[in-house]
């Protein structure tokens, strides 16, 4: 049977600011690769909400404070009702870099305006000011049960994110600021929604969080579980474990990778 | 002056250099710097003409270089890199007296996008001529500059009030052009009009693609690169400048060195060059080191194309592809000078490489540059060591061909003091 996925990319215009598309290149040619048919759909303010629902795998990336603005007001007024319903529904999604900062209770600036969010996680996120240094830098992080092993990436934010008490994070901090700077946790996860600081180019050097976002997708489209096909995912590794090395982690089931 | 505070420093400079610590194109002026705050305006004062400052994230060191050739009279200028205050006191204490005299008649100085808000209050009462080239505006090392509108609002707020400066901006550059509808200072636009080289697809990387005046997407009639082409907003009627026409040939290849041309031509103009002399300098000019720098090995050659940013990359891949390339090395670092992120390799679009290129990649991220161009699915070899992929790269081709190597800045120094020392033979 040929498998068929769309991808929805949501704003590329707006919210594309450093690599992010990264994550749609990774996600298409890792599909390509296991003649899995993908279409690539631009998300932008005319995109109905009925080409939206065909999406079966949605993700959003960082944008400069202005996009982020236009973003945040599109899916507000009309996109964001939609998309939470598919959330609810099990389609898989991944928000990189700025874009976690949407999806909480609200966003709070750096003067104090409190900017509502799209209410998926059970979080808030705080930006105090410009004198609060930034964070920035590689990081890594342990993934939390429902994934296996370790990520890499780069972080570079002000906004400060706080989970509720039952939110689950995505990840452990291993090395880097996460979250917050101080709980030691890492993004969320609410159904098979990511929301992570990483930002950029974060699949790549993470092929088994590509791999499940794919895997997801396809079983929730088809209702049923599928096998992927292994890919050689040495070059990808080499990658991961070269930035493991730089933060000086030793990850012990680094040899348990498949 | 302070004659121990100049001892000092120039000791610092000499020291570094006699033992090859550090870079003595920024210490000296540092220090310098610290125990007397005002004195880079204190050389600046002494420069019989005047002062030229050149900035942008791309072509700031071909643009002074071609400046200063372009000038006539003595000048003295920065080390291309060393563009921040301590670099640019550092060039005038290398080179002054030591009670701090410089004779000089201009100070073409190349200055770093956060530092250029930094220096122009201090010249908001020179006298002597003062003219300020801007070229462009691009993403570059976001963990360092921040995101393009957060520089173009900074650079905004220094530039509004220059009354005794001339501007001279890229009318291409929405947020460029801009910048002189919002100052006082006499502003003249540079620009190109050569509708043939409008790209047929737009670039993955574009940053200024909305009005700088009201926020609506601006509509292009045409585009060269990135988000730099003819420009017009339908929404508040902004729209690209007039420029003046003109023929000047580029001694450089692409269309990234015809504004840096263009650019250093309106400079000089303004600075009462004649046109004779304009021509006849242009025709031999040498590139700086690093950018469009060749170098014989062997009768095989190598090009040095330092390529920083997504903006560039491209700019330099085309370049390349017009020349039928076989082989190219892409270098990737990390370090201070590159950026710690890396992510910006994703914006670069390597898929335009002809299928039949190899890719030989390296550089201290070797395998993040490896993973970019396997998922632009093209030829790839993995060399973690550099002087290996050098060799590599030589050995795909044959005498009388090109090498072509697209370094980060640090891997750039690496890649010259590689075949500079002629130690790969």
């Amino acid at each position: 049977m040929n498998y068929k996925l769309t991808i929805g990319w949501l704003y590329p215009d707006l919210m594309s600011t450093y690599g992010d598309r990264g994550n749609i290149i990774c996600l298409d040619k890792r599909c390509s690769w296991r003649n899995i048919e993908t279409k690539i759909l631009r998300i932008d303010f005319d995109t109905s909400l009925k080409d939206l629902e065909t999406c079966n795998l949605i993700i959003g990336g960082g944008a400069q404070d202005r996009q982020q603005e236009l973003a945040i007001d599109d899916l507000l007024n009309n996109k964001g009702k939609t998309l939470k319903q598919m959330f609810e529904k099990d389609i898989p999604g991944l928000f990189v870099c700025g874009s976690p900062q949407l999806l909480g209770h609200y966003y709070m600036t750096g003067d104090g305006k409190k900017l509502p969010g799209l209410g998926i996680f059970d979080y808030v996120t705080k930006h105090f000011g410009h004198d609060k240094p930034r964070c920035i830098g590689n990081t890594t992080g342990e993934i939390s049960s429902k994934f296996k092993n370790t990520i890499v990436g780069f972080e570079n934010h002000g906004g400060r994110t706080y989970l509720a008490k039952n939110c689950l994070p995505f990840a452990k901090v291993l090395k880097g600021f996460g979250n917050n700077g101080e709980d030691g946790t890492e993004g969320a996860v609410y159904k098979n929604v990511i929301a992570c600081y990483y930002h950029g180019p974060f699949l790549p050097k993470n092929p088994h969080i590509a791999d499940w976002l794919i895997a997801t997708s396809l079983a929730v489209k088809y209702g049923k579980d599928i096998q992927l096909e292994p890919l050689d995912d040495t070059l990808e590794w080499q990658a991961h474990n070269f930035m493991l090395k730089k933060l000086n982690i030793k990850y012990e089931k680094e040899s348990n990778r498949t | 002056m302070n004659i121990l505070l100049i001892l000092l420093a120039k000791f610092i400079f000499y020291f570094s250099r006699l033992f090859n610590i550090g870079s003595g194109g920024t210490w000296p002026g540092e220090v310098a710097l610290r125990l007397n705050k005002s004195i880079l305006i204190s050389f600046l004062n002494q420069a019989n003409k005047g002062v030229i400052i050149v900035a942008g994230t791309n072509g700031k060191t071909t643009t002074s270089k071609m400046i200063s050739e372009l000038l006539t009279g003595t000048v003295i200028k920065n080390y291309s890199g060393a563009n921040l205050l301590n670099g640019l006191v550092s060039a005038f204490i290398i080179n002054c007296s030591l009670t701090g005299k410089i004779v000089v008649d201009w100070a073409v100085l190349e200055v770093d996008e956060n530092t250029l808000p930094l220096l122009l209050p201090e010249l908001i009462e020179y006298d002597k001529k003062l003219i300020i080239v801007l070229l462009n505006l691009f993403r570059d090392q976001l963990d360092r500059y921040g995101e393009v509108d957060t520089i173009a609002k900074r650079w905004e707020k220094s530039l509004m009030n220059m009354p005794k400066a001339t501007l001279i901006l890229n009318a291409d550059d929405p947020q460029i052009a801009y910048l002189g509808a919002t100052s006082n200072a006499i502003v003249k636009y540079f620009g190109i009009e050569k509708p043939e080289h409008f790209l047929e697809s737009r670039e993955h990387a574009v940053d200024s693609i909305y009005c700088p005046k009201c926020g609506n997407k601006l509509i292009f009639e045409g585009i060269y690169l990135s988000h730099i082409g003819v420009w017009a907003c339908t929404k508040c009627g902004l729209k690209r400048p007039t420029i003046e026409k003109h023929s000047w040939i580029s001694p450089l290849l692409g269309i990234h060195n015809e504004y840096n041309t263009i650019a250093s031509v309106t400079v000089a103009l303004e600075a009462g060059v004649d046109k004779e002399r304009i021509e006849k300098i242009l025709s031999t000019f040498l590139p700086a080191f690093g950018r469009q720098e060749t170098i014989e090995i062997e009768g095989k050659k190598v090009k040095i194309m330092l390529a920083k940013n997504p903006a560039g990359f491209n700019i330099n891949l085309k370049t390349i592809i017009k020349q039928n390339p076989k082989t190219l090395l892409v270098v990737l670092n990390d370090r201070i000078p590159d950026g710690h992120d890396v992510s910006w390799i994703y914006d670069v679009d390597f898929e335009m490489i002809p299928d039949d290129v190899t890719v030989i990649v390296s550089g201290d991220r070797v395998y993040d540059m490896g993973l970019r161009i396997k998922y632009a699915m093209k030829h790839l070899i993995v060399k973690e060591n550099l002087r290996e992929a050098i060799q590599k790269g030589l050995s795909e081709i044959i005498k009388g061909e090109t090498l072509y190597v697209l370094p980060t800045y640090s891997a750039m120094l690496e890649v010259r003091k590689i075949l500079k020392g002629r130690k790969i033979l």
